[in-house]
C-alpha cells in the first residue's frame, strides 16, 4: 500500500513538474517577449526595459523556471503589472467567490443527479426511467452560461427574486452573498447533474445484477434497503470517481459562468488578467487551475485505490 | 450464419429514436449551414439602426439586434462557423490522435507507446479552456486559435480509444496470418487494423463534435473565439446580455440553436454507437 502511495505521488510530482513547464513555455518562451506582449506594440522603450528587469526577463530561461518554481512552492507569486499587488493577494481575495462558487455547484449537481439516477434504476424501462434519460441529454446539450441567462430572465427580470448578478461581498452578510451564488451554481451544476444521473443509473443497473443483491432480497430484505444500503453503496465508487474526473469541466466553467453573473471571482481574474495581457496573473492563474485539477484526479485515484485493491496491483 | 446473429443483422437500427432524432437535428443544423452559403434573408452584417431591437416578427423571423441586423440570419450563418471550428478542431483531433494510438499500439509498452499515453494522460488532465487562454492571451482571439485550443482537448480521446481497440485487434488471429504473409507493420495497421477502428472512431468523433460546439460557442462567449463582424452563436448570447430584460428573444434563439445543435450530434453519436457496436447499447 505504501508503495502504491509513493509511486503515485511521484507520478503526481511529475504531472505538476510537466504542467509548470507546458505553462512556462507557453506563456514565457513561445511569445518571445513577455514584456512586449503585457505593454503592447505602442510600448515606450524605458518602460519595456523596466518591466523586463521586473519580470526577471534579463536572466536565462533555466533560472527563470526555477525562481518561478521556487515563488509558486513558497507563495511567492509575484506582482501583478496591472493591479500592482501580489498576485497571491488577488487570488486569495478571489478565491472567497469561486471556492464556495464550486462546491454549491457540487452539491446542487449531486443532490439532483444521484436521486434521479436511483430512480431511473429503480424504474428501470418505465416512464421515469425515460424522464430522467431526456433531463440527462437535455442537460448535457443546453450550454450552462446561456443556462444561466435563462435563469437570470426567470427569476431576476421575471420574477425579481434573486440579482441578475454581482456580488456584495461576504461582508455584507451570508444571506445576500449566498443568493447572489445561487443561480450561478445552479446553471453550474446542471451539465454535472446530467452527467450525474447517468453515471449512478448505469452503476447502479449494474450493481442490481450482482449476487449479494439477489441476497439481500432473498433474505427479505424490504426494496428499499435493497437499494439504498447495499446496491447503493457499491454503485458509489463510479459515481465518486465521475465526479472528481468533472472537476476540471467545473472550473472551465466557472470561468465562463463567472462572467455572465459578473462574479468577482478567479475566472474572472483569469479572463481580465487576458484582455489586461497580465500575464503574470495569467500565468500563476493557470497554474493553480491545472494544479487543482491535477491534485483533484490523483485523490480520486487514491481513493479508488484504497476502496478496490485490484486497482492497486494493475497499476 | 448462426442463430446468435440474427438479432443483431435484423434489428433496425436506424429506426432508433436517439438515430432519427440526431440525425434530424443535425440535418437541420447542416442545412441552415449549407443554405446560408447561397441564401439568407437578409444580409447577417447588414445594419439597420431605424429597425434595431425589434420583436419577432413575418419580416424578421427571430427579430432585429440592437444594430438592426436579422436574427435569423445570423443564426444560418453562425451554424457555418460553429461546423467549421467543429470541423477543423474535430479533424485535427481525430487524425493526430488515431494516428498516434495507432503507432502507439503497434508495440505495447514500448517507449513510443509510453510517450504517447503519458502525454495523453497529462492532456486529459489539463482543462481545455485554459489551454485556449493561454493561446488568446499571447496571439490574440480568433477563431483559428479556438481551433486549434479545442483540438489539442481533442487529441487524448482518440488516441486512447484508438490504441484500445486496436491494441485489441492486434491479438486477433488474422493478424497473425498477415504477419506470416509477409506484411510490415505499417501494411497490417493501414489495411488491417485501421480498419476495424475507424468505426468506433467516427462514433468518438461525433461526440466529440458535440462537445466542439459547447466549447466554441463558451470562448466566443467570452469573445476569445470567433471574431465580429462574423456572426457566431456564443457572441450573440454575450451581446444579447445587455437587451435581455426588454428583448428577451435576442438571448433564447441563438442559446436554442447551440443546444439543438450539440443534442443533435450527442444523439446521432448515441444512434451510431447503438449500430456499431450493440454491446454497448446505453439502455442498460
Amino acid at each position: 500500500m505504501i508503495a502504491y502511495i509513493l509511486r503515485r505521488l511521484f507520478a503526481l510530482a511529475a504531472t505538476l513538474a510537466g504542467a509548470a513547464l507546458v505553462i512556462f513555455l507557453m506563456l514565457e518562451i513561445l511569445p518571445g517577449d513577455p514584456a512586449a506582449v503585457t505593454l503592447g506594440l505602442n510600448a515606450a522603450p524605458e518602460a519595456l526595459a523596466a518591466l523586463r528587469a521586473e519580470m526577471g526577463l534579463d536572466q536565462p530561461a533555466p533560472m527563470r523556471f526555477l525562481s518561478w518554481v521556487g515563488g509558486l512552492l513558497t507563495g511567492d507569486l509575484g506582482l501583478s503589472y496591472t493591479y500592482r499587488v501580489p498576485v497571491a493577494q488577488l487570488i486569495g481575495e478571489r478565491m472567497a467567490v469561486t471556492l464556495p462558487l464550486a462546491f454549491m455547484a457540487i452539491a446542487l449537481a449531486t443532490l439532483i443527479g444521484v436521486p434521479l439516477g436511483i430512480l431511473a434504476a429503480s424504474r428501470h424501462g418505465r416512464p421515469e426511467d425515460a424522464a430522467v434519460m431526456v433531463f440527462a441529454q437535455l442537460g448535457l446539450a443546453v450550454p450552462n452560461f446561456w443556462f444561466g441567462l435563462l435563469l437570470v430572465l426567470a427569476f431576476a427580470i421575471g420574477l425579481g427574486w434573486l440579482p441578475a448578478g454581482g456580488f456584495p461581498g461576504w461582508h455584507a452578510g451570508f444571506a445576500p452573498a449566498l443568493k447572489s451564488l445561487l443561480m450561478p451554481a445552479f446553471a453550474l451544476a446542471l451539465p454535472q447533474a446530467a452527467i450525474l444521473a447517468r453515471v449512478t443509473r448505469s452503476a447502479m443497473l449494474d450493481t442490481l445484477q450482482e449476487d449479494f443483491v439477489r441476497t439481500a432480497r432473498a433474505k427479505g430484505l424490504g426494496e428499499q434497503v435493497t437499494m439504498l444500503r447495499h446496491a447503493l453503496r457499491n454503485a458509489l465508487i463510479p459515481v465518486v470517481t465521475i465526479m472528481g474526473l468533472q472537476f476540471s469541466v467545473l472550473i472551465a466553467g466557472a470561468i465562463i459562468i463567472e462572467n455572465v453573473f459578473a462574479l468577482p471571482g478567479l475566472g474572472r481574474l483569469v479572463f481580465q488578467s487576458i484582455a489586461q495581457h497580465d500575464l503574470i496573473v495569467v500565468k500563476d492563474l493557470v497554474m493553480l487551475f491545472a494544479a487543482l485539477a491535477i491534485i483533484v484526479n490523483f485523490a480520486v485515484e487514491l481513493l479508488y485505490g484504497l476502496i478496490d485493491p485490484r486497482l492497486r496491483e494493475a497499476s | 450464419m448462426t442463430v446468435a446473429d440474427e438479432p443483431v443483422r435484423t434489428r433496425r437500427w436506424w429506426l432508433g429514436a436517439s438515430f432519427l432524432i440526431g440525425a434530424a437535428l443535425t440535418g437541420l443544423v447542416v442545412a441552415a449551414a449549407m443554405v446560408s452559403y447561397v441564401w439568407t434573408p437578409y444580409a447577417p452584417t447588414q445594419i439597420a439602426i431605424l429597425n434595431r431591437l425589434k420583436p419577432p416578427s413575418a419580416a424578421n423571423w427571430f427579430g432585429t439586434d440592437q444594430f438592426g441586423r436579422d436574427v435569423f440570419s445570423m443564426i444560418m450563418v453562425g451554424a457555418r462557423n460553429s461546423l467549421a471550428v467543429g470541423l477543423g478542431a474535430v479533424g485535427f483531433g481525430m487524425v493526430v490522435g488515431t494516428t498516434l494510438g495507432l503507432l502507439a499500439a503497434i508495440r505495447r509498452d514500448g517507449w513510443l507507446d509510453n510517450i504517447i499515453m503519458r502525454a495523453a494522460d497529462f492532456t486529459h488532465a489539463f482543462p481545455a479552456v485554459l489551454t485556449a487562454i493561454m493561446i488568446t492571451a499571447i496571439y490574440g482571439p480568433g477563431m483559428l486559435n479556438a481551433v486549434i485550443a479545442i483540438g489539442v482537448l481533442n487529441l487524448p480521446y482518440f488516441a486512447r480509444l484508438a490504441r484500445g481497440v486496436a491494441i485489441q485487434i492486434w491479438t486477433r488471429e488474422f493478424i497473425q496470418a498477415a504477419r506470416a504473409a509477409g506484411l510490415t507493420n505499417w501494411q497490417i495497421t493501414l489495411r488491417h487494423v485501421l480498419p476495424n477502428v475507424a468505426g468506433v472512431i467516427v462514433v468518438q468523433a461525433t461526440i466529440q463534435f458535440a462537445l466542439a460546439i459547447l466549447a466554441e460557442a463558451g470562448l466566443s462567449y467570452l469573445g476569445l473565439g470567433t471574431q465580429p463582424p462574423n456572426p457566431s452563436w456564443g457572441r450573440m448570447l454575450n451581446e444579447a446580455q445587455t437587451f435581455m430584460a426588454a428583448q428577451p428573444w435576442l438571448a433564447i434563439f441563438p442559446g436554442a440553436a447551440i443546444a439543438i445543435a450539440v443534442l443533435g450530434f450527442n444523439l446521432l453519436g448515441d444512434g451510431l454507437r447503438d449500430a456499431i457496436d450493440p454491446r454497448l447499447r446505453r439502455s442498460r
